[in-house]
């Protein structure tokens, strides 16, 4: 046989051994996975996503979300850490990720089934159990608005912020102090004339707002007293502007609500 | 290669007119395929290191949707794993066959149009995610208008490679044809599987990732490793002017690549909701593993022995040199994370990252720098314009994804340990990570400024500026006179 052959003929051969085993076996075994109901007529488990959330699914695809956060949660034998001198396991479930392990079933109407393989943050699999929208849409706008310590990136293309008219905000306006709205996605402060400036202008209803809010006055005489109102005031929601969701940030907020993977029983999940 | 027979001085003088024929011949797709290669390395270079910043400072780059993190990850991968990698392999494929089968390359026009729809498939992938196209399926990214481009273009060159190889005039056949001749027969059969599986007719649930890690490993193992090592056997031998030590060892080496690297891919799934036997059946294939990387690792080393000082004087041999060892160091830590408590720990953390870069940068981007500095002079018949800067590039390179994969390899290992530690709180994870993920930037600042030695360089050479190509190649230093017969 000609050399050529024998490579071609070898390669064809070990390439399609794997080919065979590990995708034609598995597809076999499992492209015919079927939903769940305890019994017959009740609710069928998982349920193929719809509207809003499918639309979501894209939003979560193209901003690669999938890179820092996995859709899988892990068994209650899964890696190992010390604790009084035993050693435990199942730290995704112990983190509160899930209430079971996932399993193949889970993911019968994913597309693409988004696994993930970096923990960044943590698992979403299940996170809709976890937050309501409301949680949700300050997050994305800038995720240190509500965890200081996040590295996730902000998300603020996904908001558009707004002139408030006639004197009605949106009922989907962001409830978030100003210091997150002004300049969306990022952290704003005034500088110190544009401070001075707002105090000499409003210096009428500023102390007004700020003594009805909490017990003890700020003392405007001193710096100190300033400062706080200043810190305050940063947390109080703008009054003539408002921060509103784009249709992509709701899909994608409908999206995570409906990520409930890791709690319906099935009868496979046995720990 | 190994010749028994002394050659008299016209054989030689015969044999350097016919190998000057075929670097004529290959002259435009060649270098058309290389220095696209190198266009997409900086690109992604660029989109690596913002996205490393952004990992440790968020507000970086903030505010427009092209430029968030999760885009630029992407876009990141797609243009050093597909744009440049790819593209590299095929330039090398090209090149290394026909000098190895000894015949000029015909309709070099035909490969010029493949490497053009590679290209435009490139700049659509790229700038299709960045503006959000994405599919985030790791590897597979590209937009769906994408495939069909990459498609045309890597089936293009195989057909031209296998067409090649039918008009050898060389009755051997050495084993970096073997290599080339297998992976451009895996790839395009891989791609298109996987591409169909995954997008045109969607295979159900967890089958898509089963499907995405066969390809992702597989990609690396059967398309880049392959014309990697290729690539290493030929320049090793030729640098220093010694036939490969073993016929038989390359052999071994060849077919348990073949046989067990396709069956490793699954350990990227571990713990996750698939069949416990597809993990189980991938550690058995990475265990496996050891026999092909030994087999190689002796087969270089014994190669080499005795001609370490060239190491000193040539390029070529540096990089590729650089590249081999990074393939045993990478091989034997894949076997070894492959193991079920090894993977608990290190997957989905940093420590796979570090990994994945010892392999793609350690051993392929070095090993592809490599025959740069070996091929690219023998095409333009232009010398490297200074040793200087080559010497910058390479310990820029060096030292730089040195730092990467130490920095990251730590980080992550302990990123992993604490994961499964549900004591310890999300926050203190992410903190405890920032130093070493800035650590990271710094090295992909050092590897961003040997790419650009590297730029340089070629610039310099496609626009005639170093020496005619008449005497030796271009040292770090001039070999002592009598250290024999060194090129490259
Ligand atoms: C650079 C990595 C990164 C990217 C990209 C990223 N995240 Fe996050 N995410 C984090 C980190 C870190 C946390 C934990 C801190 C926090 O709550 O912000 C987190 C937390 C979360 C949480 C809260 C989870 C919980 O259980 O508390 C949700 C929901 C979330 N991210 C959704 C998303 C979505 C949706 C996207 C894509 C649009 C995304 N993330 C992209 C890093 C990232």
């Amino acid at each position: 046989m000609d050399r050529g052959m024998v490579i071609f003929v070898g390669a064809l051969l070990t390439f399609s051994s794997s080919w065979l085993g590990l995708i034609l076996y598995p597809y076999w075994q499992m492209q015919n996975e079927q939903p769940y109901a305890k019994t017959p007529g009740d609710d069928l488990y998982p349920r193929p996503l719809g509207g809003a959330a499918l639309a979501g699914v894209k939003v979560y695809q193209a901003n690669g979300c999938l890179y820092c956060h996995t859709q899988q949660v892990r068994s209650a034998k899964f890696g190992n850490w010390w604790e009084d001198g035993q050693m435990k396991t199942g730290a995704d479930i112990r983190r509160g990720w899930g209430t079971r392990r996932t399993v193949s079933r889970d993911y019968i109407y994913d597309r693409p089934t988004m696994l993930g393989t970096m923990r960044t943050g943590p698992d979403l699999a299940n996170v809709g159990t976890r937050y309501a929208e409301a949680w949700h849409h300050p997050h994305l706008l800038n995720p240190r608005a509500i965890n200081g310590w996040s590295t996730m990136p902000s998300f603020a293309f996904l908001y558009t912020r707004e002139k408030v008219v006639g004197g009605q905000k949106s009922d989907k306006a962001l409830k978030l102090g100003r210091e997150w709205t002004v300049n969306p996605g990022y952290r704003w402060r005034p500088t110190d004339a544009e401070w001075a400036a707002i105090l000499a202008r409003r210096v009428s209803t500023l102390p007004d707002v700020s003594q009805a809010a909490t017990p003890n006055p700020f003392n405007l005489t001193t710096a100190a007293g300033k400062a706080e109102l200043l810190a305050f005031w940063l947390t109080t929601d703008e009054e003539d502007y408002q921060v509103i969701p784009t249709p992509e940030a709701e899909s994608l907020v409908a999206y995570l609500l409906e990520l409930r993977k890791a709690e319906t029983p099935l009868p496979e999940v046995k720990e | 290669m190994a010749t028994t027979t002394p050659l008299t001085q016209t054989d030689r003088e015969r044999s350097a007119l016919e190998r000057r024929e075929i670097d004529a011949s290959c002259r435009v797709p060649v270098l058309y395929f290389a220095t696209s290669a190198a266009f997409w390395l900086l690109v992604g270079t660029v989109l690596g290191i913002i996205a490393s910043i952004k990992l440790h400072s968020p507000y970086f780059l903030t505010g427009s949707p092209e430029l968030t993190f999760g885009r630029v990850r992407m876009a990141h991968l797609q243009a050093v794993g597909v744009g440049w990698s790819a593209m590299m392999v095929m330039a090398a494929a090209i090149w290394l066959m026909c000098r190895l089968s000894r015949v000029a390359l015909i309709y070099p026009t035909l490969l010029v149009f493949a490497g053009t729809m590679w290209n435009i498939g490139m700049i659509a992938d790229v700038v299709g995610i960045l503006s959000g196209d994405a599919q985030s399926v790791e590897w597979l990214d590209a937009p769906s208008y994408v495939p069909p481009f990459f498609i045309t273009g890597v089936g293009i060159v195989s057909a031209w490679t296998v067409a090649t190889f039918r008009r050898r005039r060389e009755l051997h056949v050495y084993v970096t044809q073997w290599y080339i001749l297998a992976a451009v027969f895996w790839f395009p059969w891989l791609y298109t599987v996987a591409v169909l599986m995954i997008f045109w007719m969607p295979a159900t649930g967890v089958i898509q990732p089963v499907v995405n890690w066969w390809f992702g490993h597989n990609y690396l193992g059967l398309w880049l490793t392959p014309i990697a090592v290729g690539t290493t056997y030929y320049i090793i031998p030729k640098v220093i002017g010694r036939p490969v030590h073993s016929y038989y060892l390359s052999i071994i080496g060849f077919w348990s690549l073949a046989l067990f690297y396709s069956w490793a891919g699954m350990h990227h799934l571990i713990g996750g909701p698939i069949p416990a036997w597809l993990a189980t059946a991938s550690t058995v294939g990475s265990m496996m593993m050891f026999i092909p990387v030994i087999a190689v690792a002796i087969n270089h080393h014994m190669t080499m022995l005795g001609s370490f000082q060239r190491l000193k004087y040539s390029p070529a041999l540096r990089f590729t040199v650089f590249g081999a060892i990074s393939y045993t160091a990478v091989s034997f830590q894949g076997s070894i994370e492959a193991l079920k408590d090894f993977s608990e720990v290190a997957h989905f953390t940093h420590y796979t990252v570090a990994h994945a870069h010892l392999g793609m940068y350690g051993f392929f981007t070095m090993t592809m720098f490599g025959l740069f500095y070996y091929m690219v002079p023998r095409l333009t018949g232009r010398e490297w314009a200074s040793p200087t800067l080559i010497r910058v590039h390479f310990w820029c390179d060096a030292i730089g994804i040195t730092i990467y994969f130490v920095s990251l390899s730590i980080g992550g290992w302990w990123q992993g340990r604490m994961l499964n530690n549900p004591n310890i709180p999300m926050p203190n994870i992410i903190e405890y990570l920032l130093r070493f993920l800035f650590a990271r930037s710094l090295a992909g600042g050092l590897i961003g400024l040997g790419h650009l030695a590297f730029a340089l360089l070629l610039v310099a050479n496609l626009m005639g500026w170093g020496r005619q190509r008449s005497g030796g190649p271009t040292y770090f230093v001039e070999p002592a006179p009598n250290a024999g017969d060194v090129q490259g």
